[in-house]
Order: C-alpha cells, then sequence, then structure tokens
C-alpha cells in the first residue's frame, strides 16, 4: 500500500500547529490581561478591524495568536459572526459623542473648543531604553486643567452647514433593523452609504493608511482639511423589549471629517472605527472624501478600496498562495508545452526545402 | 478540545427540508418529500429579518412572522406564499429580479396536486431529456401567466406542494402544456 | 416578552459552526444559483475559523448541507491528504460529527479544491467546488460592476477575443485550468480552477455541483444534466491536457489526469492525481479486490 504511506497530512498539519504554539507557551487570564491593559492602542486597533467591541476578547485573541494580527483579527471575526443578534443600538449623534480628543485643522478655534487630550503627537520619540537596564518608567502625572473642557460638543461640519459652506448628508431616518449590515447582506456596487461607512470601519489599518495615502499624495482629486478629528466615548442605548431605553455601556470610538473645497462648497468625507485610531480614520476620511466621481478602477474608486483594504479578504488570499497549486501549474505546463511544441513543428516545415 | 455540538432536532427538520428544496430544485419536476406536510418546513429553513414575505394564506402567517420575517407587498417580496391559488392573477406581480442581479427574482410556494392533473412536459437543466409531470389544482392560464412573465435570466422560482411531496421549478424551466 | 425570548438557549457553539441566519442565507442563494445555472450569485459570505481563500466558500456551502448522517469527503489537488484537506475534513467532522470518506463512491458531499474525482458521479452526490476568483472575466475586466454589466448583456466579446488572440499567437489557446465555459447557453462561467481534464465532466452529469468563493462572497451551481461548454472556436476544438497516455509510476493507471513529478536526471515521473484512484488500483493489483468505479474517462479519452 505505497500510497497510503505518504498520507501524513492530519500528522503534519497538527505538528506544525504545536510549534507555533510552543513558542508562546502555556497562557493564562494573567497574561490575557497584561495584555490588555499594556496594548490598548493595539485593542482598539484590532477591535476595529474585527468590529467587536470587547477588549477582553481582543486580548485573548492576541494572547492566542502571539501577536499576529491578522490572525487575531480572523480569530475575533470568526467568533462573531456565530453571536446572535439580539438589538441594533440607537443612532448617535456627534454632540452627544462623551469627547476626550477634539481638533480641527481648518479654524484655529472652534465652538467648544480644540481639545488636545491624549496624544503622542508632540512626544519625542524617544527609545526609554532605561528601562531594559532596570529602571521604571513612570509617565508624569496629569495636571488637570482650571476649566474643564465640556464633554460634549457640537462638530465642525454642523457650523460650517449653517453658513452655508457645505451641503450636510440628507437626513437618513432608517431605524434598527432596516439599517443595511454588511456582514449580514454583500457589498455590491454602487454600495450602500451603510456598507461603505461599515466597511472602512472595519478596514484594516495598513491597507486604508496606503491607498488613503496614495490619494493624498496626488493620486486622488481631493486635498483632505482635516475639519474635526475626535476620540470619543458612546452610549450604546438599546430598547428592552418592555418598550424601556437603557444603557448597555460605553464603547470607545474615533472618526474623522475632511473637507476639500468643491465648487463653491466644501466636500466632506466621513469615517469612524471602533477604538481610538486617528491614522485610520483620517486616512478613511480621505478615502471617502475622493470617491464622487472618481474614475473606474482608480484607487480612490469606492470598488477598488472597499475590496483591497477588507484585511481579512487580502490577508487570506495572500497566504493561500502557500496553498498547492500543481494541478493549475501542470495544466499551464501543458498548454505551453503544447503551443512550444506547435512553433517548433511551423518551423520545421518552413525550413523543408520545396520539392 | 470543544466536544461535537449536537443537532436540535429543528435544526434536522431544517436541513431536511432544505435538503428536499435543493434536490427537487435540481431536478425539475421530480417530487420528493419534505420532513413534514405543508409549508412550515420551508417557511424554517429559509426565513428570517432578512426576508420580505408576501402570504395569500392567513393561516401561514403567525409562523412567518415567528421567523421574524417582514410582511412586504408582492411586488416587493423575495419570498411568496400563494396557498391554493384561485386565478394566476397574483402571478402578474411578483418579483423577477433584475439582469444585473437575477437572485432577486422571488422564490414562490404553491399548493398543488402532484401526479394527477393535466399532462406537462419539462425541458431544461435538470431534466434528462423530457419529463412528463402531471400537476392539477392550478388555476386556468397559470403557466401562460408564469411564461409571460419569464426573461431568462429574469424570472421567479416555484415550488409546489402537495402533502409533504414538493417539486421544484426553476426558471431555467421550459414547461409546454401537453 | 422579555429578552430570553429573543434567542435560544447558550450552546457554545452551532451544530455545523454556523449560526441559523448564515445556514438560511446559503440556503436560499444556492437555490437561486440553480435555479440559474452558471451565474454568480452573491452572497452574504460569513467568516468561520479559517482564512479566506482557504475554502471558506466551499466550507460554508458542506456545513450548511451535512447533517450527521452524510458521508464528507474532502480533497485538495485531487488527494485526501493535502494539508488543508485534511484541516477542512476534520473541522467538518468536529463542528458536525459527520462520517468521512476516502471513497469516492461511498460520500455523500465532496468537497474539492481544483479537481473533479475521475470516478463518476451519482445524482445522490453533491460536489462542492472552492472557488477563488468567480468572474470568468476579470482578465478582461477586472472591475467587477463592469463586468456584471457584461454578464447582464450576455457581452463576452472581449473574452472571445481574448481567446482569439492566444490562438493568433501561440498556436492554441493558452488557458490552463479554470478554462471558461458557457452553461445553458447563457452564463460564461469559471469552472474554478480544476484542469481542462476535468471539465466536460460537468456537461450533462448526473450530480449537483455548487461552486462557491467566500471571500468574493458569490455562490453558483451546475444542476445535473445542465450544458456546460468551454469557450471553443469551431475549428480549434477543445482540448484538455495530454496526459491520456501517461502512467503513474506508483500505482501503474494509465488514462487518468497526472502529477508531474521532476526527477534527479531531468527526466519526470508522473502520479495520478486522484489520490483514491491510485490506492483503489493498487489495492486491486495486490489482490485486495476490486473497489473502482465507473470512470468518467476510457482509456485516456472523454467519450462524447
Amino acid at each position: 500500500m505505497a500510497y497510503v504511506a505518504t498520507r501524513g497530512g492530519e500528522r503534519a498539519i497538527e505538528q506544525s500547529e504545536r510549534l507555533f504554539r510552543e513558542d508562546m507557551g502555556p497562557f493564562d487570564r494573567k497574561r490575557v490581561d497584561e495584555v490588555k491593559q499594556g496594548l490598548p492602542y493595539l485593542i482598539d486597533r484590532v477591535m476595529g478591524e474585527a468590529s467587536l467591541y470587547d477588549e477582553d476578547l481582543a486580548a485573548l485573541a492576541l494572547a492566542q495568536t502571539g501577536g499576529e494580527l491578522y490572525e487575531a483579527v480572523l480569530l475575533l471575526r470568526a467568533w462573531r459572526t456565530t453571536q446572535p443578534r439580539l438589538q441594533v443600538a440607537a443612532p448617535i449623534e456627534q454632540d452627544s459623542l462623551f469627547t476626550h480628543r477634539r481638533i480641527s485643522a481648518a479654524f484655529k478655534d472652534i465652538p467648544g473648543g480644540q481639545v488636545l487630550g491624549p496624544t503622542l503627537d508632540y512626544a519625542h520619540r524617544i527609545l526609554a531604553t532605561d528601562v531594559l537596564q532596570g529602571e521604571t518608567y513612570s509617565p508624569e502625572p496629569v495636571e488637570p486643567a482650571a476649566n474643564p473642557s465640556p464633554a460634549y460638543q457640537p462638530s465642525v461640519s454642523a457650523w460650517q452647514a449653517e453658513n452655508d459652506l457645505l451641503d450636510p448628508p440628507a437626513d437618513d431616518p432608517t431605524k434598527g433593523n432596516e439599517i443595511p449590515d454588511l456582514t449580514r447582506e454583500p457589498l455590491l456596487f454602487p454600495a450602500k452609504r451603510a456598507h461603505t461607512l461599515q466597511s472602512l470601519a472595519r478596514a484594516e489599518t495598513g491597507g486604508v493608511l496606503a491607498l488613503g495615502y496614495a490619494a493624498m499624495r496626488g493620486y486622488g482629486q481631493a486635498h483632505p482639511t482635516v475639519n474635526e478629528l475626535r476620540l470619543a466615548e458612546a452610549e450604546i442605548a438599546v430598547t428592552h423589549p418592555d418598550g424601556r431605553q437603557f444603557s448597555a455601556g460605553r464603547v470607545k470610538v474615533s472618526q474623522a471629517e475632511v473637507v476639500d473645497k468643491k465648487g463653491e462648497k466644501l466636500g466632506i468625507g466621513y469615517a469612524a472605527t471602533f477604538g481610538w485610531n486617528e491614522v485610520k480614520c483620517i486616512a478613511a476620511a480621505t478615502l471617502d472624501l475622493n470617491s464622487p466621481g472618481a474614475e473606474k478602477g482608480s484607487a480612490t474608486e469606492e470598488e477598488f478600496f472597499l475590496y483591497h483594504t477588507e484585511g481579512v479578504e487580502s490577508s487570506g488570499f495572500c497566504i493561500h498562495f502557500k496553498l498547492p497549486h500543481y494541478v493549475t501549474f501542470q495544466s499551464s505546463l501543458d498548454a505551453m508545452r503544447d503551443a512550444k511544441a506547435k512553433k517548433a513543428a511551423g518551423a520545421a516545415k518552413q525550413q523543408e526545402p520545396a520539392e | 478540545m470543544l466536544s461535537v455540538p449536537a443537532p436540535s432536532p429543528a435544526e434536522m427538520r431544517d436541513n431536511a427540508a432544505f435538503d428536499a428544496l435543493l434536490w427537487s430544485l435540481s431536478r425539475p419536476g421530480r417530487p420528493r418529500d419534505l420532513p413534514e406536510p405543508g409549508e412550515s418546513g420551508i417557511i424554517t429553513a429559509l426565513l428570517d429579518r432578512e426576508c420580505l414575505v408576501y402570504a395569500d394564506d392567513p393561516l401561514l402567517m403567525p409562523q412567518i412572522m415567528r421567523t421574524g420575517a417582514t410582511l412586504s407587498d408582492i411586488e416587493k417580496a423575495d419570498h411568496v406564499f400563494l396557498g391554493a391559488m384561485g386565478t394566476s392573477d397574483p402571478l402578474a406581480d411578483i418579483a423577477i429580479g433584475t439582469d444585473f442581479y437575477p437572485d432577486d427574482g422571488a422564490t414562490v410556494i404553491i399548493r398543488a396536486k402532484i401526479g394527477s392533473g393535466p399532462a406537462l412536459r419539462l425541458t431544461g437543466p435538470g431534466v434528462d431529456g423530457i419529463l412528463t409531470l402531471h400537476m392539477g389544482g392550478l388555476p386556468e392560464g397559470f403557466w401562460k401567466a408564469r411564461t409571460a412573465r419569464l426573461r431568462y435570466p429574469m424570472g421567479f422560482d416555484l415550488f409546489f406542494v402537495d402533502g409533504a411531496r414538493v417539486v421544484g421549478i426553476p426558471r431555467s424551466t421550459t414547461v409546454e402544456e401537453a | 416578552m422579555s429578552l430570553s425570548t429573543l434567542t435560544k438557549p447558550w450552546e457554545a457553539m452551532s451544530y455545523g459552526f454556523l449560526d441559523g441566519s448564515a445556514k438560511r442565507e446559503l440556503r436560499r442563494k444556492m437555490l437561486k444559483s440553480v435555479a440559474v445555472p452558471g451565474c454568480q450569485m452573491p452572497y452574504a459570505s460569513r467568516e468561520v475559523p479559517m482564512a479566506r481563500g482557504w475554502g471558506t466558500g466551499g466550507l460554508q456551502v458542506s456545513l450548511t448541507l451535512v447533517n450527521p448522517q452524510t458521508r464528507v469527503k474532502v480533497i485538495d489537488q485531487g488527494a485526501d491528504d493535502s494539508v488543508n484537506a485534511a484541516s477542512i475534513r476534520r473541522f467538518i467532522a468536529r463542528v458536525a460529527g459527520t462520517p468521512t470518506t476516502m471513497d469516492t463512491l461511498e460520500a455523500d458531499l465532496i468537497q474539492s479544491r481544483h479537481r473533479i474525482p475521475e470516478e463518476v458521479l451519482r445524482d445522490d452526490q453533491v460536489l462542492v467546488l472552492q472557488v477563488p476568483n468567480p468572474e470568468p472575466l476579470r482578465p478582461v475586466q477586472p472591475n467587477m460592476s463592469i463586468a456584471r454589466q457584461m454578464h447582464a448583456d450576455a457581452d463576452y466579446g472581449r473574452m472571445w477575443l481574448q481567446l482569439y488572440e492566444q490562438i493568433v499567437r501561440s498556436g492554441r489557446v493558452m488557458q490552463g485550468a479554470s478554462y471558461p465555459s458557457l452553461v445553458h447557453g447563457r452564463h460564461v462561467m469559471t469552472p474554478s480552477p480544476i484542469p481542462r481534464w476535468d471539465v466536460p465532466k460537468l456537461h450533462m452529469a448526473k450530480h449537483l455541483t455548487i461552486l462557491s468563493a467566500g471571500r468574493e462572497k458569490r455562490i453558483f451551481a451546475v444542476p445535473p444534466y445542465t450544458r456546460v461548454e468551454p469557450l471553443v472556436f469551431s475549428d480549434v476544438p477543445y482540448k484538455v491536457e495530454d496526459h491520456g497516455n501517461l502512467t503513474c509510476t506508483r500505482s501503474g493507471t494509465t488514462g487518468f489526469f497526472m502529477n508531474e513529478i521532476p526527477q534527479d536526471d531531468s527526466s519526470s515521473a508522473f502520479e495520478v492525481s486522484d489520490s483514491e484512484w491510485g490506492v483503489k488500483t493498487i489495492r486491486a493489483r495486490e489482490g485486495e479486490g476490486e473497489s473502482r468505479g465507473e470512470t468518467w474517462y476510457k482509456d485516456g479519452e472523454m467519450p462524447q
């Protein structure tokens, strides 16, 4: 039974997984807690790309995959997909966001004020190598401002709309279960507005940045001005079957509005995601800003950027090229050899002397 | 290691109902058995809150509502339950999808008498040559009304239910009255 | 009404991993794909515990169809022991408790990547093909919206032109696997990256074939007794791989699709690609009885 002897497939895949996991060794709740506490921005990024808001699960996914980000996101997406959907939360208006950071590059000052909030923007990026020598890195304590900035603020685009500088998006009365859900229906083009925003919200950060950056460098028609960038917490309001609305808790969200002049008005691009992820929101809003009228097949066309920033799909397809392709390869070889033989036969015929 | 999850009775029924639907739509005109008589297996196997449903038969309403599906006009419905038909008029309003998205053409479930009544000659995908099927209990002009609506690949797909038996006739099937 | 009436009792995992709403979506779209053979139907493809591009489309179809009695066979490149086939088979058995088999004749459901088994499938069997790229027009039109318009208009002129140009340039159609084929005289379909050898097996077959692309979220089908015609010009006939005369060095079988194995002396050896066919041939040779079924190809030729 010569053939059967080669059937090592099952054992091989099991051992290869063991090799991968051996590197991380055993882990427990403590490691999950450490990941959660020590890497909140990574947790945010993973929650955004997984479109699943749960810090514990995100930390668990990171611990379980050793920080292989694509694997962590896939793990969460696969878990999410099987969960029952009990409720669709009430829509959230911008001025009901509990705001930690909110800045505008469009105006020196804005109604509600510029709120710098937590950021590394002005930090000197010097590696704290002392820690490796045994020192403890203790951040300086925050000194509270004399006048705390207001927690709830209007959006900058609301002011611009009032001043006839831009046309705000038309009111969308769609509610609850009626809102198109990207995970319950396929993405088709032209995409529904909800699908576009959901797709950007769960897009892979690096992919959005690459295409958004291409648009910023000149492969797009619009040059973004950050109208408003906001890091906030949003109240998740759901309705009990008995009709009472209650809060299911707060989630961290980030959002960006970018604008550019479009004729006599401003055009606006928007993106929001779970967790605090500024790069992704600005890049995604830039793509959104550039999307209307973009040439088919260009990086700023909706179909192009939504398909190619889907991290689970793109990473999965990329690594699938590791799978054996010898049937397709054999099929191509056959066609090539036959074409070559035909050519050789044709050449030989031409060289035959005329009778 | 997780233990193997066991299917619930409802899960098994839906699985069997769909098996009958897929098998019979793949082989137009050849009857297959549903796990239980009537439309209920079809309703739970296919419908949920993603669906827009039209039903002519009030007795089916409670079960349809329980799936979370939204009731709709016949023109918009993706699933249409016509019960025992009195006239073939409803066929004129059923969604046939678009050139772009033929899948928007509805799935239509009708009560009929399988194996008795006028003879029909079926040809098309799923039929090995020509198949003759007897089907009764349908209103006058039913097949003409169906043909008038088909713009392949646009069209709607039919399931006929007779007790626990089901026959599928997709839009790709050519039906001639013998 | 209370919150608990909106959901069902908690379980660690649904039967077959997919929840009810995922299965219903697959069911609805499978019916539509059967109703319009060869037409790509969009569906809300779910994430499953496997990477996209690794058979997630085929897996969702299989998980929707199986019950604890369904005997499942999984192959990749024709082989049951290929690592990803082993992984998928193990997953289906683990979440759905299905019996598994390597014997094509014993299987109720066969999930495959890149091959159709050499033994003829019966009308009680379902073949599920994994599809990386469901759009046959992609080489001539990468934009999906435009390609969809072309399908709507049955506008396959550029497809024909591409084949014509290949013949002019190379003396033959250079398409290897995934040979574009016209289904029921209306829709051009990719048969998935099966070799040209396997495409005629779909034409007027007795079994149902479902093709599913999880990453691209498209599902399509070839019902039994459906015309599947490779796109060819009347004066340049369809040509399958020239494997009809090759002999498997391990099993001795001749007349089936082979894997080429480069040898140290720069020659090639061949092994039959359908691994279970090879096993059955060896068993017969070693006097363990005949278990081989009827094959599509006879003496290396597909009967017309």
